[in-house]
């Protein structure tokens, strides 16, 4: 085998990327209405909130925990920003930053949680799920609230030719992200401790901190996600983020994230969101079914941990 | 058994792990397998345990060629292995886990009994202590060890592979473990015997094969012909390094003393001095609690009686960020693997991992130049060898991997260092290599507290060694670099307390 395609093998991403391309090329040509700006708008939008949900269960991965509530916690941030705007009157740039304030505590209690009681994290986080979902129903009985602020429904639909301003949101947060990981303390602290726990302990890191910011950054971003997920939808629904799950670990994992922690990928948790993204748009266009989009996701997830485990055989990376 | 590897080559990307190797091991022979860490011996074993596959050569049984595709293969084959890592179910009792692969079954449920009389015939033959009802992950190390042999003896194999088998149990454990390997032997079993340790390898091997590396340096060579010297610069390509340091004088002031220390583990009245610049051994048999004593002091276990005093203040060290940052403790734990490194991350990662802290500039933010310059220095002093810093540790030797490990505490630039058995399964280069860093290291003016079951390793190193004992101080002796006293007084102190003890039980 020739050495650049070798070397292109050994970056982690580099199958996701080779499937966007080509996915891109076959939609280019299969249907006319693919690389229209309106349908490139509608692409991007979509990546926004998918964007940071597949985040917000990075950085838990990143530690070597799981978040399953990032759907349930999204959706009561979702509601409460609705509520606080719709019912209270509280203007949008008190509410949003309230709204993000409380998903970032909601994730600081999961964080608390698995670090004082010493319980797996992925069973705190069931439960809490619940909890979230529980109060998002008994404030909203499951109304949404309709009547958002104009200007937040103008930055969920607003576009620059084919560019959306909501975009604005993850693409500030991947930058964000990857600095945090690469080049801050905490941040790899954060990896040190996903990768090997008791040698970071030993190294003089406090595991117990460092889980609690995981899982409170985790619950931050899904606020954010959650707050793009009303913009975009012009109203809060209560069932934002009843979806989010499955895609929230499709994403990381797709992008080469270490299930048992220490190693994820911002670059490549974005492509994979690109690529998930690419299918959904491709499928309305081939107008399947949209249930079908599940199992393709499946899948998706299936193929791309499969590539990997292939590489890093190929590669002797294992 | 006739096993025959015959001109075998295995490359990894970037390695080529064996070169033409040849192995032949007779029926009813010990053969050693030795050479340094990075040799190329644990790839020959896995590919006789059918682990990897060669990329050239043959493997012959009795004259058949054969390739294992799986480790099954080579278990139906009659080949068994005693592995490094241990291979047991934490949770699943002694004898479970000795006939694992074949757990008897009545009427398609499992035979209890049957479970615990088969597995009781061959745990007998090493060790009559330990139930076969016991829940594996209550055991100690040294237990686990000897569950392990017995699991691969009870596959009735006729070619047995050990791997360093002596490297966590005690002397008497082995000196039972070797009378039993004989008696397999004259029973007409083959047995390859992987170590270190060159005293066991003359006391059983019947030949050597020497591998250095990737290449044989010696293949089935008599063991009667073979000196020590002789080993040593077949593996080493040159003669041993001992280091033979004159006594010194260390200076005075004391930077870290316990007073009547209390620990869950049941430490009790721990007492004692380290000085600056002093290498103070603290030297005891597998399971006196030596390693638990220095958990206890960096804050990684509780402390609950006494104290610990660091510079003359008493410290309340609860966890190993204060022991690092307020106290400027460090402690290298002795199981690099688990604790020590964070094997899926690169070597500049985790000398890193100390000091992120102090490189964090602006905005919290850490240059990857800063980084580098902080770490290089440390990589090029220890003669880390690899492609480049970022190199998983992982793919590193276990030479290399406990160099990045001691350089992680370098760079952290402690006061008070505690070097738990530093050269456990290192090869005799970087074995001497890192007793000259550690005679360094104290020069220097930091303080070690050396951890050690190697008696060479300790009366070469040691200015001062505590002896301990069943969680207790039982004596201290002064190190004057001669081996026989000084290793006869602290085997005395040793003995003495157990003769104590059996008095005081009999009487």
């Amino acid at each position: 085998m020739n050495s650049l395609l070798r070397r292109f093998l050994m970056v982690e991403w580099s199958g996701i990327l080779a499937a966007i391309i080509l996915g891109s090329a076959l939609l280019a040509w299969l249907s006319p209405a693919f690389l229209t700006e309106f349908n490139i708008y509608v692409m991007l939008r979509s990546f926004c909130v998918a964007l940071l949900v597949g985040f917000a269960q990075m950085v838990t991965l990143a530690v070597g925990q799981m978040n399953i509530s990032v759907g349930a916690l999204g959706g009561l941030v979702a509601v409460l920003a609705g509520g606080m705007m719709e019912k209270l009157g509280v203007p949008m740039i008190l509410a949003i930053p309230a709204a993000i304030a409380i998903g970032a505590l909601c994730g600081l209690l999961n964080g608390v949680l698995t670090e004082r009681t010493g319980i797996n994290g992925f069973i705190i986080t069931l439960a809490t799920a619940s909890a979230f979902t529980g109060i998002n129903l008994g404030i909203t009985q499951s109304i949404p609230f309709y009547n958002m602020p104009p200007g937040l429904v103008a930055f969920g639909s607003d576009r620059f030719f084919a560019f959306p301003y909501l975009m604005i949101a993850p693409i500030i947060a991947t930058v964000l992200l990857g600095l945090f990981l690469s080049r801050t303390v905490p941040g790899r602290h954060l990896l040190a401790v996903g990768g090997n726990p008791h040698a970071a302990e030993l190294s003089g890191i406090s595991r117990g901190r460092i889980t609690i910011l995981a899982h409170t950054l985790s619950g931050t971003l899904a606020a954010c996600a959650a707050i793009l997920a009303v913009a975009q939808l012009g109203s809060a629904q209560p069932t934002i983020g009843s979806d989010w799950l499955l895609l929230s670990f499709a994403a990381p994992i797709i992008g080469g994230a270490a299930l048992t922690g220490g190693h994820v990928s911002v670059l490549g948790t974005t492509l994979a969101v690109i690529l998930i993204a690419l299918i959904e748009n491709g499928m309305v266009l081939a107008k399947v079914d949209p249930y079908w989009v599940q199992f393709v996701l499946g899948a998706l997830i299936l193929a791309a941990v499969w590539l990997n485990r292939w590489r890093a055989v190929k590669t002797g990376t294992d | 058994m006739q096993l025959s590897i015959e001109s075998v080559s295995k490359a990894f990307p970037g390695v080529q792990a064996l070169d033409k190797v040849s192995f032949e091991l007779r029926p009813g022979e010990i053969h050693a397998l030795m050479g340094e860490n990075g040799a190329g011996k644990s790839t020959l074993i896995k590919i006789i345990t059918g682990l990897y596959r060669p990329d050239d050569g043959r493997v012959t049984i009795d004259g058949q060629e054969v390739s294992f595709q799986s480790p099954r293969d080579a278990i139906a084959a009659g080949i068994g292995a005693v592995h490094q890592e241990r291979n047991l179910i934490p949770r699943f009792s002694v004898g479970e886990n000795i006939l694992l692969e074949r757990l008897p079954t009545r009427n398609g449920l499992l035979d209890k009994d049957a479970i615990h009389n088969e597995a009781r015939r061959y745990l007998d033959l090493l060790d009559r202590g330990i139930d076969t009802h016991t829940e594996v992950r209550s055991l100690s190390v040294a237990q686990m060890q000897i569950v392990e042999i017995a699991k691969a003896l009870s596959l009735e194999t006729k070619c047995l592979l050990m791997d360093e088998p002596t490297a966590s149990i005690t002397e008497h454990e082995t000196e039972a473990l070797f009378t039993l390997l004989k008696r397999l032997r004259d029973e007409g079993a083959s047995i390859v015997f992987v170590s270190h340790k060159l005293e066991e390898v003359f006391a059983i091997a019947d030949r050597v094969t020497v591998l250095r590396d990737g290449k044989n340096a010696a293949l089935g060579e008599p063991m009667s012909t073979m000196t020590r010297q002789k080993l040593i610069s077949l593996m080493v390509g040159r003669e041993e390094h001992i280091v033979n340091k004159p006594q010194r004088t260390v200076e005075t002031g004391t930077v870290l003393e316990a007073r009547g220390l209390k620990t869950s583990f049941g430490h009790r009245d721990i007492s004692f001095l380290l000085k600056r610049g002093e290498i103070l051994g603290l030297y005891g048999l597998v399971g006196a609690g030596r390693s638990e004593l220095a958990r206890a002091i960096v804050g990684a276990a509780p402390v609950t009686g006494g104290e610990v005093l660091v510079k003359g203040k008493a410290a309340d060290i609860r966890n190993v960020h204060q022991a690092l940052n307020q106290f400027r403790i460090g402690y290298i734990s002795e199981d690099r693997k688990n604790e020590g490194l964070i094997l899926t991350h690169t070597i500049r990662e985790n000398i890193a991992v100390t000091i992120w802290r102090r490189l964090a500039g602006a905005l919290g933010l850490i240059r990857p130049s800063a980084e580098l310059d902080a770490v290089m220095p440390y990589v090029q002093r220890l003669e880390i060898r690899a492609p480049s810093v970022e190199q998983k540790v992982g793919n590193l030797s276990g030479g290399n991997q406990q160099k990045v490990s001691v350089a992680k505490w370098l760079a952290a630039n402690v006061e008070i260092l505690i070097i738990d058995e530093p050269t456990v399964g290192i090869d005799i280069k970087t074995k001497a290599y890192l007793h000259e860093l550690i005679h360094e290291i104290a020069a220097g003016g930091t303080s070690v507290l050396l951890i050690s079951s190697d008696m060479p390793e300790m009366v070469s190193l040691a200015d001062r060694i505590l002896v301990m004992h069943d969680m207790r101080l039982v004596g201290e002796v002064a190190n004057d670099r001669r081996y026989e006293t000084v290793s006869n007084a602290i085997m005395n102190r040793i003995h003495a307390v157990e003769e104590e003890r059996s008095t005081a039980a009999t009487g």
